[in-house]
C-alpha cells in the first residue's frame, strides 16, 4: 500500500516528451519520412528495372557509367561520415577548434562528392543521354523512326556544313572538310542505304537486319567485342546478298548497252532507208519505227543510269562494310561510331533499349540524392561561422544525422546503378 | 528520475546532458573501425558486382542478393554507430520500424503491378517494348528465359516475337 502511495506521488512530475532534445525528435521524424521518400524512389526503380523486358535493361557501361567513380564516390561519402562525427566528438569535449577543422573537411568532402557528381552527369550529356526529349537521344528500338531520325540529325550536319562552304569556300577548314565527308559517309551508306533496304522488301528479317546494321553501327550495346561480332555477321549476310546483286546488275548494264549499241548501230541505216523511201505508207512506218528505236535508246540509258546509280550505291555500303570490318580501326569501331574519334561529332541517336527508363530512373534518384547533398553543405556552412563548443554539439548532432542519412541513401543508390 | 526532472524543465540542458551520457559510447577509434569495415564491405560489393562476370552470367539473382546484403550490413553499421541508434532508448523503434515496413510494403506492392508487367502484356503490347537482344539466336535465349520464369504465360511472348520476326 505505502509503496501504491508512493508511485501516486511520482505521478505528480511532469514528463512532457522523449529523453530526447525537440531538435533531435523533429530531425528523426523528418528522417522516418525521409526512409520512405527514398524507398519509393528506389522501390520504383527495382521493379522498373527487373520488370524491364527480359535482357534490355543497359548494362553500366552501355550508358557510360564507371564502377570505380562511383566506388571512389562511396569512399568520399564514408570518409565525410567520420569527420562528422569527429567534429561532432570534438564539440561535445568543447575544442571548438578541431571541432570546425572536421567540419570543414566534411564540407570539403561534401563538395568532392558533387564535383564528381557533376563530372558524372557531364560526361552523360555529352553522349547524349538526358532524362528526357528533346535532348536525349535515345531509342528503345531500331526501327524506321530510329533510321529518321539517323538521317534528320545528319542532313541538319549537312545543311550546316554546306552552308559554311558556301559562305566561305576560303575559310572552309580541312576539318570541316573531313567532317562533310564523314557526314555524307554515314548519311547515305550507312542510313539511307538502310531505309531504302528496309523500305524495299516486305521480308521482316532484313528489314529488321537492315536497321540493326545502323544502330550497332553507331552505339554497340556493351560496348564490346561481342556485340561487335553481331554486327560483322549481319554485315557478311548483307554483304553476300550485295555481292550477288552487283554481279546481277554488271551483267544487266552490259546486256543493256550492247542493246543499245546495237539500236545505235540500226539507226543511220533506218534513218537513210527513211529518207530514201518514196512510199507514203512505208515512209510512216519507218519514220515511226525510227522514233521508237530513239526511244528505246533513251529508255535503255536511263535504265542504265538507274543501274549505276544502284551500282555507286552498293559499292559505296561495300566500301562501308570494309571500313567497319576491317582491321584498321577495330578497336574504334568496337565502340560505335558514336565514339568513333572522326564520327564522334556527329551525336548519332544511339538504340539502347530501356535506355529512356533507365535515363529517368538514374537521374531521378541520383538528382534527388545529390539536392540532400547540397542541403547538407549549406547547413555545414551556415553552422561553420558558429562557436562549435558543447552548447552546439546537439546542432552538430543533428546535421550529422542527416548528413549519415545522406550516406546511407547512397549505399543502397551505389549497388543498384553501378553495379547491378 | 531526476535526469527526466531535468529534461522536463530545462531542455537545453536535458540535451547536453544527454550528449554527454551518449558520448561516452562512441570513441574514436570505433568509428574508425566502424569505417574500415565499410570500406571492406563495399569492396566486397565492388568485387562481386565487377570482378566476377561469371557470377553475373550464372546466377545474377545471387549477386544481386549479395550486394543487397552488404548493404543492408553497412546501412545497419551506419545507422547503428554513425547514428547513434545503439544507445538510444526506446522511441528509435516507433520512429524507424513503420516507415521500414511501410517502404518494404511499397515495394510488395509495385512488384505484381509494376516489376512483373511485361509477364503479362498483351500481344499488342510487345509491338511497342524495345527488342530483347540484338541477335536472333538471342531471341531464342530470351524466349527460353521468358518460358523458365513465366511458365505457360511464356508463350505469349514467344509467339509475338516469333510473329514479329
Amino acid at each position: 500500500m505505502s509503496h501504491d502511495a508512493h508511485h501516486a506521488a511520482i505521478k505528480l512530475q511532469y514528463q512532457p516528451s522523449l529523453p530526447i532534445g525537440n531538435g533531435k525528435l523533429c530531425l528523426w521524424l523528418f528522417l522516418s519520412t525521409e526512409i520512405m521518400f527514398f524507398a519509393g524512389l528506389i522501390g520504383t526503380y527495382i521493379v522498373l528495372r527487373f520488370g524491364a523486358p527480359p535482357g534490355t535493361w543497359p548494362a553500366p557501361h552501355d550508358v557510360h557509367l564507371v564502377e570505380l567513380i562511383g566506388a571512389a564516390n562511396t569512399f568520399v561519402l564514408l570518409m565525410s561520415s567520420v569527420t562528422i562525427v569527429l567534429a561532432l566528438e570534438a564539440a561535445r569535449n568543447n575544442s571548438s577548434g578541431s571541432a570546425k577543422a572536421w567540419m570543414v573537411a566534411t564540407f570539403l568532402l561534401g563538395s568532392v562528392f558533387l564535383g564528381v557528381k557533376a563530372y558524372e552527369y557531364k560526361e552523360k550529356f555529352r553522349h547524349g543521354i538526358y532524362p528526357s526529349k528533346p535532348h536525349s537521344s535515345i531509342y528503345d528500338k531500331a526501327d524506321i523512326y530510329y533510321l529518321q531520325a539517323c538521317r534528320q540529325r545528319l542532313e541538319g550536319i549537312q545543311k550546316e556544313l554546306l552552308d559554311l562552304k558556301a559562305a566561305s569556300p576560303v575559310e572552309f577548314s580541312e576539318a570541316q572538310k573531313d567532317q562533310l565527308q564523314h557526314c555524307e559517309n554515314v548519311l547515305n551508306n550507312l542510313v539511307k542505304f538502310s531505309e531504302q533496304s528496309a523500305a524495299g522488301t516486305t521480308d521482316v528479317l532484313r528489314q529488321q537486319r537492315a536497321m540493326e546494321i545502323v544502330a550497332s553501327a553507331i552505339y554497340p550495346r556493351q560496348h564490346s567485342a561481342n556485340s561487335y561480332e553481331h554486327l560483322v555477321d549481319h554485315l557478311a549476310a548483307e554483304g553476300a546478298e550485295l555481292l550477288n546483286e552487283q554481279t546481277e546488275l554488271r551483267k544487266a548494264i552490259s546486256e543493256k548497252k550492247s542493246e543499245q549499241t546495237a539500236l545505235k548501230e540500226k539507226l543511220p541505216g533506218l534513218e537513210k532507208q527513211e529518207a530514201a523511201e518514196q512510199n507514203a505508207d512505208e515512209k510512216t512506218k519507218l519514220t515511226q519505227q525510227v522514233t521508237e528505236s530513239k526511244a528505246n535508246i533513251e529508255k535503255l540509258a536511263a535504265a542504265i543510269t538507274v543501274d549505276n546509280t544502284r551500282l555507286a550505291a552498293i559499292d559505296g555500303r561495300l566500301a562501308l562494310h570494309e571500313f567497319l570490318t576491317g582491321d584498321a580501326e577495330k578497336e574504334h569501331i568496337q565502340h560505335g561510331l558514336n565514339d568513333h574519334p572522326d564520327y564522334a561529332f556527329l551525336k548519332l541517336p544511339m538504340k539502347i533499349p530501356s535506355g529512356n527508363m533507365w535515363a529517368s530512373t538514374y537521374f531521378l534518384m541520383t538528382g534527388f540524392h545529390a539536392i540532400h547533398v547540397l542541403v547538407g553543405l549549406i547547413a555545414f556552412a551556415l553552422v561553420l561561422p558558429m562557436h562549435l563548443g558543447k552548447r552546439r554539439a546537439h546542432v552538430i548532432e543533428n546535421i550529422g544525422l542527416y548528413w549519415h542519412f545522406v550516406d546511407l541513401v547512397w549505399i543502397f543508390l551505389f549497388p543498384l546503378l553501378y553495379l547491378f | 528520475m531526476d535526469s527526466k526532472h531535468d529534461h522536463g524543465h530545462n531542455d537545453q540542458h536535458g540535451e547536453d546532458d544527454h550528449a554527454h551520457d551518449a558520448g561516452g559510447h562512441g570513441g574514436v577509434g570505433k568509428y574508425v573501425t566502424v569505417f574500415f569495415a565499410l570500406c571492406g564491405l563495399t569492396a566486397i560489393s565492388v568485387y562481386v558486382g565487377s570482378f566476377m562476370p561469371g557470377l553475373r552470367v550464372s546466377a545474377p539473382g545471387i549477386m544481386w542478393g549479395a550486394m543487397m546484403a552488404v548493404s543492408c550490413a553497412k546501412a545497419s553499421l551506419v545507422i547503428l554507430f554513425f547514428m547513434h541508434l545503439k544507445w538510444e532508448a526506446n522511441w528509435k523503434y516507433v520512429l524507424t520500424v513503420p516507415a521500414s515496413i511501410m517502404s518494404v510494403f511499397l515495394m510488395l506492392m509495385l512488384i505484381p503491378d509494376i516489376g512483373l508487367r511485361t509477364r503479362w502484356y498483351a500481344e499488342e503490347r510487345w509491338l511497342y517494348a524495345p527488342p530483347p537482344l540484338e541477335k536472333h539466336e538471342g531471341h531464342e535465349v530470351a524466349h527460353e528465359e521468358a518460358e523458365k520464369s513465366t511458365g505457360d504465360e511464356g508463350n505469349i511472348f514467344d509467339k509475338k516475337t516469333k510473329a514479329s520476326h
